[in-house]
């Protein structure tokens, strides 16, 4: 493995783990189950993800 | 060695070479930590012992579970695939969930109660952590997330509810509900005791708030979502405010930040409340990325710096306060205080909160419950372990010297030390405060609660890898990790409180249960707030030491919650027709029942004042009645003040030991009865369990893919990571 493959590795999992992909996939989604439908912009994809933990807060919640 | 001679194939024999070479070192570790008297260990043998049962309690223990017990199913879809809505539920990358997962498991909790069961050496808290992990903690992870998955994700206070009752569901509401007002005391009391009188550690963590803000504004208006990039920016920044904590210390600004424990329970509350009213996305989502981040880093650092270092443990094995139960740290003989205070890391209820709800949503396999599950507990019990070792490398003087009640260790620093001294350590007045200068602390005395303990001795560990001249820094760097997710835990905790305060209440008054109704929400804020904040208060003028008396609580409380979602799992086993292997969840119950309510009785009934929380009263009442200390002198003004003080704490910590205990009894006396029924007429079970659909998702079970797996990718053109095999395909892992 090169340094170069080492390091995107480490970068997708980053990414993945941090959940700054999420718009990147609900979009795939999107695309693919529902074709026609209209994919909100980014800005607006994650306001609704802030605002859907503000409305159920169990969802994301950290243990003792 | 020849195959034509034992018959085997090649592969069998290297899989039976390998786990004979794990069971040997393990073994070699366990003899080590036991057989050794009166000489160092080093921690080395610790970590051997640790992670040679680990390796054959998941590749032997864990199989068993998912394959034969729980019967995960490879062809069934699961949740995620079905439901998949790219939001909430949507397959997730085996080895993403599992860093989710851990990283939303584990806190706080694994790194305070092993320092304070070190009390009793580290021989005891060492087994029920590697035990406990294997043959329960992990074992309700798994089974939980199992269920929940078959369940689309219900939570466990749905499935306690369907399952056993309403009432056994409404104890667990109740049940889930004080347990987090007392988690959250105990954990603000934490940071409390490590923050009072540090100029250095107040002004780095206040830093966190202004990061924060600034990471949020930053993702919501600047770069909506790269949330990567701004958490890197976010760590540098932390890291900045760390070194510049020093300078703040060493300045005259450092009184202005220098509190008391009184003004910091203020400022806490006071934090919290506001954070858990504002929105998510100004402090607590980028506070969250901020201490996910720190977790995982430090963690990662700790075991690199324990493996390198190999520190040697100062901690006799067993100390004379395993036996006597006369600990200063927290009073109880070993059984079953220190399967109490141990909780998360061995066994933690909180866990199954998890394990239904979130990530059930997300699992690509069933196959794969066995290493999100389990395997992330394993892991989370590897932290614990790393715990004990911080807590016993120091000199067990220091160790005494921080973390004793004050009221065991006397009015002067003289008594202190002869204290110390009498229970036959080394310790000098002149020891302990060159221990403060060398970490750049005013004073080291009673410095309660482990998380002072743990960065000192994470401060040494890295010390003795990067030098000296850093403890200081390595310290307040340990201090910071710990406060930030604590901190991050109080918002997110009065959030959850609030939540379901108002799911309750909008059943008496509906508009309450909408969540945007600013008077509601004001409102049920201050009462979660107040609720920990009152238990806060106490426990910082308790004149006993708050630790010594909430830590129990809290260990009791979250034991209790495991005792709730093993019931839950046994229920489940026995209704889908698994009798035979009731025991797989019914064992490790049966345990932590005995031990939640042993604990829950000594707490109220016994007459040993350092233990029964009513005999504690009863002692102070007396003085109150009387006028007289136990030693014929009158009382003072302040002395009879924190009489009534004792009898009103007492009385409110004994109540709550009764009603755990009665809420525990009342779930499970509720499971037998649905067991019973469901024993006696097996056609009377209604299955709450999805349909089965088949799937067309094709995934990994394990970290590393087996040849079949990696052949079965192949034919379908997938990467490591699995993908769908229906349909236009996804981006998959590299």
């Amino acid at each position: 493995m090169t340094v170069k493959s080492a390091t995107a590795k480490i970068w997708w999992y980053v990414r993945e783990l941090t959940g700054e992909t999420a718009y990147e996939r609900y979009v795939a989604h999107v695309r693919k189950d529902h074709p026609d439908a209209p994919v909100p912009s980014r800005r607006a994809f994650e306001r609704e993800r802030t605002d859907r933990q503000e409305a159920d807060p169990r969802q994301g919640f950290r243990c003792c | 060695m020849s195959t034509a001679t034992t018959g085997l194939d090649p592969r069998k024999t290297r899989s039976i070479v390998i786990w004979t070479v794990v069971a040997l070192v393990g073994a070699a570790g366990w003899t080590m930590l036991a057989l050794s008297r009166g000489e160092e260990v080093s921690a080395a043998w610790m970590v051997a012992a640790a992670l040679g049962s680990y390796a054959i309690g998941y590749r032997f223990y864990s199989k068993f579970i998912a394959y034969k017990v729980l019967k995960v199913d490879k062809t069934r879809a699961t949740p995620a695939e079905r439901l998949d809505n790219g939001i909430d539920y949507q397959p997730t990358d085996r080895r993403v969930l599992f860093g989710h997962h851990f990283a939303a498991i584990s806190g706080a909790g694994p790194l305070v109660g092993p320092v304070l069961a070190a009390q009793m050496g580290y021989l005891p808290g060492t087994i029920w952590i590697i035990a406990g992990v294997i043959f329960a903690g992990a074992v309700q992870d798994m089974v939980v997330l199992f269920f929940s998955t078959r369940r689309n994700g219900r939570s466990l206070g749905q499935m306690a509810r369907e399952e056993i009752g309403p009432i056994g569901g409404a104890a667990a509401l109740l049940a889930v509900f004080a347990i987090m007002i007392i988690l959250l005391a105990v954990l603000a009391l934490v940071i409390v005791n490590a923050l009072a009188g540090s100029p250095w550690g107040v002004f780095s963590i206040g830093m966190t708030i202004p990061i924060a803000l600034f990471m949020g504004f930053y993702l919501r208006v600047i770069r909506p979502g790269r949330i990567a990039e701004v958490s890197l920016i976010g760590v540098a920044l932390l890291l900045i405010a760390l070194v510049a904590g020093r300078w703040v210390a060493k300045s005259s600004w450092a009184e202005a930040f220098t509190l008391s424990k009184e003004s910091l329970v203020i400022w806490l509350v006071a934090y919290a409340f506001v954070a858990s009213v504002l929105p998510v996305w100004m402090l607590l989502a980028p506070r969250d990325y901020l201490s996910t981040f720190m977790k995982l880093g430090t963690i990662g650092l700790l075991f690199i710096g324990v493996v390198v270092a190999a520190p040697s443990l100062k901690m006799d094995a067993v100390t004379d306060f395993a036996t006597q139960g006369t600990g200063p740290v927290f009073a109880g003989s070993l059984f079953p205080f220190v399967f109490i205070t141990i909780a998360c890391g061995a066994l933690s209820g909180f866990h199954s909160l998890i394990s239904s709800g979130t990530t059930p949503k997300m699992v690509e396999k069933e196959t794969q419950v066995r290493m999100i599950g389990y395997g992330s507990m394993l892991l989370e019990s590897s932290v614990a372990i790393m715990a004990m070792i911080a807590a016993c490398v120091l000199d067990p003087g220091l160790y005494f010297g921080m973390n004793s009640a004050p009221a065991v260790l006397g009015a002067e620093v003289q008594d202190w030390v002869s204290t110390i001294q009498g229970w036959g350590f080394t310790l000098t007045e002149a020891d302990m405060a060159a221990y403060a200068k060398s970490v750049e602390e005013a004073t080291l005395w009673g410095r309660t609660g482990g998380a002072p303990t743990f960065a000192i001795g994470v401060a040494d560990i890295f010390a003795s890898v990067t030098g000296d001249g850093l403890k200081a820094f390595w310290y307040h760097f340990a201090i910071m990790f710990e406060a930030l997710f604590i901190l991050t835990a109080l918002d997110a905790g009065t959030r959850v409180g609030r939540f379901m305060l108002q799911d309750t209440l909008g059943n008496i008054y509906k508009p309450l249960k909408r969540v945007s109704w600013w008077p509601g929400l004001i409102v049920s804020s201050a009462i979660v707030t107040g609720l920990w904040g009152y238990f806060l208060w106490v426990g910082v003028r308790d004149p006993l030491g708050g630790i010594n008396q909430l830590f129990p609580l809290f260990g009791i409380s979250n034991q209790l919650l495991g005792a709730v979602a093993l019931t839950v799992c046994t229920t489940l086993l026995i209704k889908s027709g698994r009798l035979k292997w009731a025991w797989v969840t019914g064992v490790p119950l049966a345990w932590v029942a005995t031990v939640t309510l042993t604990a829950s009785w000594q707490k109220v009934f016994s007459a040993d004042p350092r233990v029964g929380f009513f005999a504690q009263g009863d002692v102070a009442q007396k003085q109150i009645d009387t006028g007289l200390k136990p030693n014929g002198q009158e009382l003072t003004a302040k002395e009879l003040d924190d009489a009534h003080t004792i009898v009103t704490n007492t009385t409110v910590d004994g109540v709550l030991s009764a009603l755990f205990a009665l809420l525990v009894i009342l779930v499970i006396a509720d499971a037998a009865r649905v067991c019973i029924k469901a024993i006696r007429h097996p056609a009377s079970v209604v299955s709450h369990e999805e349909p089965y659909v088949e799937s067309k998702y094709i995934a990994p079970a394990q970290l590393f893919p087996t040849k079949e797996e990696k052949a079965e990718l192949r034919a379908a053109g997938l990467g490591s990571g699995g993908g769908r095999t229906d349909g236009p395909r996804e981006e998959v892992a590299p």
